[in-house]
């Protein structure tokens, strides 16, 4: 932005803040009367988000997912006759300070009503306090660790992974499985916290026995020796915990090795991440937020109408991004009133009853949601519910 | 002035804090010791300040204060055990020592939170604390850039040689640059990670040595002015340019490679440049008149 | 003998990227910090031209390779020479190249990280690795080519340079660039060949990493480049058999640790490695001495 144009925006935004005031003041009355400031004719949401990157995906994903529910709400004068919302896109660019720095201006944007927050674990923690003392309502999508949702003003629309991974342990103990290998990157934090805590407290609760866990590094990126390794004791299955690289080479280096048992991972492999894998990435197991294999009516409709829009498959950062916007506009509803406060409060009403939406039906735990999820098998380059 | 001031304190903050880290690496450079071990030591005092807040329960400045003398006091004894290496050589063993500090916080446990890293350790901290902190650190850099102590730190880079044949204490010179940049490490991680709340052990890697060492070399390597053009230069360059939205990175890119091609003494040379020339056609001009009255 | 053979594969893989670094560095004494990006590049443009049509191994590599040599001539025509041009001698040079380096590395970075919205990246080839079995162990053809051709170009340039004479000439340079230049050895001519070959080399690592890990992602050239580093300081500036052993002990060293199941302490034993053989020899493995005074 140049400083011309950056001047320029600060002072419409205060001239729009005078404006406010003035009407206020005009309608003290009326607006005393219902106890909230109604909905305006503009709702201002600012997106801060990678666009940028090496987590750009997250954040370009949740754009369009947010674009087309703000059509779709537009539309359908969800939020009554000819309201519009002006999505805001702030650009974090994979940087903490770039998200802090993104986040201030929004907060101090009176204009802004409501944010959707940054996608990666360490932009949220930094920026979750900050927006607790502004007190402006904050959606995080992904952003899975601890640390993020710590107050009244913050939420999160993305269930984190380990609240869902049952399924894929659930599948497992379906299918006979007695021992399993573990690779994890144990640098990730979720797939570390998994790795050593949550994945064997769901084997034991099983029967299932851990025959051998294996932690990596983020930079780990040949895995010939480990795949041997787990070739050598051939467990009944292999929980794979990696990021998107790593599973492409150690799904094909496994084959290599001769291991050719069930092998399950994460939603990291969705959004088509392990499309490289080949066949290799044939009959991988793993649970996700979100897929267009979902056959529920609300995400069926969603990917039906995101195919619609552009033309591609939606990927579970669509999903998010969707859900998100959605979740904010249901609560203006809620609260009748689309000042922060009431964007607040009419988010913890919502959560309290939950609502549907792409992910299926969500739940919140205080202000995080929880879905079902599904598990889905990947077979010869796209995803189909596992058997 | 105030909604500007509002605005931007993040960046304003932030300009501060990579300040105190470009010097981390520019203090040794200047005494003619190649080490990153300023980037280690971000990542020392930043555990350090939040480990005391989050487990030991300590308030703000004290945590920093721990966490800016522990960092001193670690990249001390590591230049007391690498002092003999040269350049590049030098250059490894502190990238070493930094990502080593990297992988103990990863596998630290509880104490560090591990890969996950500590968070809640949001320290108050404001503004006119961070730039009293810079002025206290200028100030002793100033006093090492200027006159005789100046042309000794010069010669110990220049001529180690000469140097030891005018009596002054090379390697005592050497571990000093040592202390002094990890306090300052120190004080820039500690004063960074409780202004963010959070610290995890991906953020102290080889990224934050080439930020470091970019803002130096573009901004002037040689005085303290040059590190502080950087750090405006690579914590406002994002703002300033997001206009051209993703190819951002491209522009960036680009900007830095034309940086190191045209300003061989970066931003500070190239400013100094001008004034000289300007100051010589001035003088020119007088010149002129003069002889034009003579 | 299996993990023996893994040491060997995964340090013919190090040391493929490397080679070309290794070759530019020790020679016209240019740290090119866009070598991985440049090796990440060539693979992306490789998996580009698959992606519009299927193509056979050869075809994927020449591509690469060609991408590659094309890529670091260009970096050396448009950033390094200049900047060469601009400074008193190397030494001047020698920071302003390596910042250099990082400018135009962003560039191609952020070109691949827009395009595939930074997911893993391979090629679409008729070629499949087969699995061999070689006196009972098991060995990929892809891997046989990565271990011949390492230890071939390895050992090729080391002669290389030992013998001919050109690699006199680049030698020369490496030792005393203004005496070389005295003597009549074209330091432009060779400095260019010497990148576009040392880019052949980052294209051809490229091409065949993309098809022994099946996909690199556009952030694997960075992950390399700071290991390239340590094998190439560990080995001993300016020493081609010593990058070659340097490859095959970081290799060995991060195997065993990974065979001991400590995973998440690779990086701090195999750099902890490099930091006391540092300590022990402070000119790497095979180092000259330093000529230069610093």
């Amino acid at each position: 932005m140049g400083s011309a144009a950056r001047k320029r925006r600060t002072l419409l935004a205060g001239l729009a803040v005078s404006a406010v005031v003035a009407t206020a003041a005009c309608g003290g009355p009326e607006a005393g009367g219902s106890g909230g400031g109604g909905i305006e004719k503009t709702i201002k949401i600012a997106q801060v988000q990678d666009q940028t990157g090496p987590i750009a995906y997250a954040g370009l994903g949740a754009s369009e997912g947010a674009e087309l529910a703000i059509e779709e709400i537009e539309q359908q004068n969800f939020l009554g006759e000819g309201v519009k919302i002006e999505l805001q896109k702030l650009d974090t660019a994979g940087e903490i300070e770039r998200a802090s720095s993104e986040m201030n201006k929004a907060m101090g944007d009176r204009d802004v009503d409501a944010i959707i927050g940054p996608a990666a674990t360490q932009q949220a923690a930094a920026v979750a306090p900050l927006v607790g003392r502004q007190k402006v309502p904050t959606v995080f999508t992904q952003a899975g660790g601890q640390g993020v949702v710590i107050n009244d003003y913050t939420f999160r629309v993305t269930p984190p992974m380990e609240s869902y991974y049952e399924l894929a342990v659930d599948y497992l103990d379906k299918k006979g499985v007695k021992t399993i290998s573990v690779l994890y990157n144990a640098t990730f934090p979720t797939f570390a916290e998994l790795g050593e805590k949550r994945v064997p407290q769901m084997a034991k609760d099983r029967g299932i026995e851990i025959v051998q866990s294996l932690p990596v590094q983020m930079t780990t990126q040949d895995f010939a020796g480990q795949s041997q390794q787990i070739a050598r004791k051939n467990p009944d299955a292999l929980v794979m915990l990696l990021i998107a690289p790593q599973s492409v080479t150690a799904l094909r280096q496994l084959k290599d090795a001769g291991y050719d048992n069930l092998i399950v991972a994460t939603s990291v492999q969705a959004a088509g991440n392990i499309k490289e894998a080949g066949d290799a990435a044939n009959g991988l197991v793993y649970p996700v937020p979100f897929s267009t294999a979902m056959d529920g009516e609300s995400s069926a409709a969603f990917t039906e109408a995101f195919r619609k829009k552009f033309n591609k498959d939606p990927d579970p950062y669509a999903a998010d991004g969707y859900d998100a916007m959605w979740f904010i506009a249901r609560a203006i509803k809620a609260s009748g009133d689309s000042s922060r406060e009431g964007i607040r409060k009419g988010l913890a009403q919502v959560a309290k009853e939950g609502f549907t939406g792409a992910m299926g039906n969500l739940t919140f735990e205080g202000n995080d949601a929880r879905i079902e999820g599904a598990l889905v098998q990947w077979q010869d380059g796209k995803e189909i519910l596992a058997q | 002035m105030s909604d500007w001031y509002a605005m931007n304190v993040v960046l304003i903050q932030t300009t501060l804090t990579t300040l105190l880290l470009a010097l981390s690496i520019q203090v040794p450079i200047r005494f003619g010791v190649f080490s990153f071990a300023g980037v280690g030591a971000f990542g020392i005092g930043g555990y350090t300040a939040a480990i005391a807040m989050v487990h030991l329960g300590w308030t703000t400045w004290p945590s920093v204060a721990l966490g800016a003398v522990l960092a001193g006091v670690v990249v001390f004894a590591l230049g007391l055990v690498v002092q003999r290496l040269t350049g590049l050589y030098m250059g490894m063993a502190t990238i070493a020592f930094t990502l080593i500090v990297s992988v103990v916080a990863v596998n630290g446990g509880e104490l560090t939170g591990g890969p996950g890293g500590l968070f809640g350790a949001l320290g108050e901290i404001d503004t006119g604390h961070i730039l009293a902190v810079v002025v206290v650190v200028v100030a002793v850099l100033v006093w090492t850039e200027a006159k005789g102590m100046g042309r000794r730190v010069d010669t110990v880079r220049e001529d180690p040689e000469l140097a030891t044949a005018m009596g002054i204490d090379v390697a005592r010179y050497r571990l000093a640059s040592f202390a002094i940049s990890g306090v300052i490490g120190g004080l820039a991680g500690a004063i960074t990670t409780l202004l963010r709340s959070t610290i995890t052990p991906a953020e102290v890697n080889f990224h934050m040595v080439v930020l470091a060492l970019t803002a130096i070399i573009v901004g002037g390597a040689r005085s303290w002015l040059g590190a502080f053009i950087g750090a405006v230069i690579f914590v406002w360059l994002p703002t300033v340019i997001s206009f051209v939205q993703e190819w951002e990175k491209v522009v960036y890119g680009f900007l830095v490679a034309v940086a190191a091609i045209y300003l061989p003494n970066g931003v500070l040379g190239l400013i100094k440049d001008l004034v000289h020339r300007l100051r010589t056609r001035q003088e020119r001009a007088r010149m002129a008149v003069l002889q034009e009255k003579g | 003998m299996q993990d023996l053979l893994n040491v060997v594969t995964l340090g013919s893989i190090y040391l493929l990227f490397a080679l070309g670094m290794a070759l530019v560095w020790g020679t016209i004494g240019i740290l090119n910090f866009a070598h991985g990006a440049t090796f990440m590049f060539s693979a992306f443009v490789g998996h580009l031209v698959t992606r519009e049509t299927e193509l056979p191994f050869l075809p994927v590599v020449a591509v690469s390779v060609l991408v590659g040599a094309a890529i670091a001539a260009l970096t050396q025509l448009l950033a390094f020479q200049p900047i060469l041009k601009r400074s008193k001698n190397q030494h001047a040079a020698e920071m302003r190249i390596l910042i250099g380096g990082i400018g135009v590395a962003a560039i191609p970075l952020a070109l691949a990280q827009h395009q595939t919205r930074s997911s893993p990246f391979g090629f679409n080839s008729s070629y499949d690795a087969e699995v061999m079995d070689v006196f009972g162990l098991r060995l990929t053809t892809t891997s046989a080519v990565i271990i011949v051709s390492g230890l071939a170009i390895g050992i090729g340039l080391t002669v290389w340079v030992r013998r001919s004479r050109q690699g006199l000439a680049l030698r020369a340079i490496g030792v005393d660039a203004e005496t070389a230049a005295g003597m009549g050895v074209n330091r432009t001519a060779l400095a260019f060949g010497t990148m576009a070959t040392a880019g052949a080399l980052a294209g051809l690592a490229g091409a065949l990493l993309t098809f022994q890990l099946g996909a690199i992602a556009p952030e694997t050239g960075d992950q390399l480049l700071i290991k390239a580093f340590a094998i190439i300081v560990l080995g001993g500036l300016g020493s081609m058999a010593g990058t070659v052993i340097g490859a095959y002990v970081l290799a060995g060293a991060e195997t065993l640790v990974l065979n001991l199941n400590y995973g998440t302490w690779v990086d701090a034993v195999s750099f902890g490695l490099i930091f006391l053989i540092l300590l022990a020899r402070p000119q790497g493995l095979l180092g000259r001495k330093e000529v230069r005074r610093t």
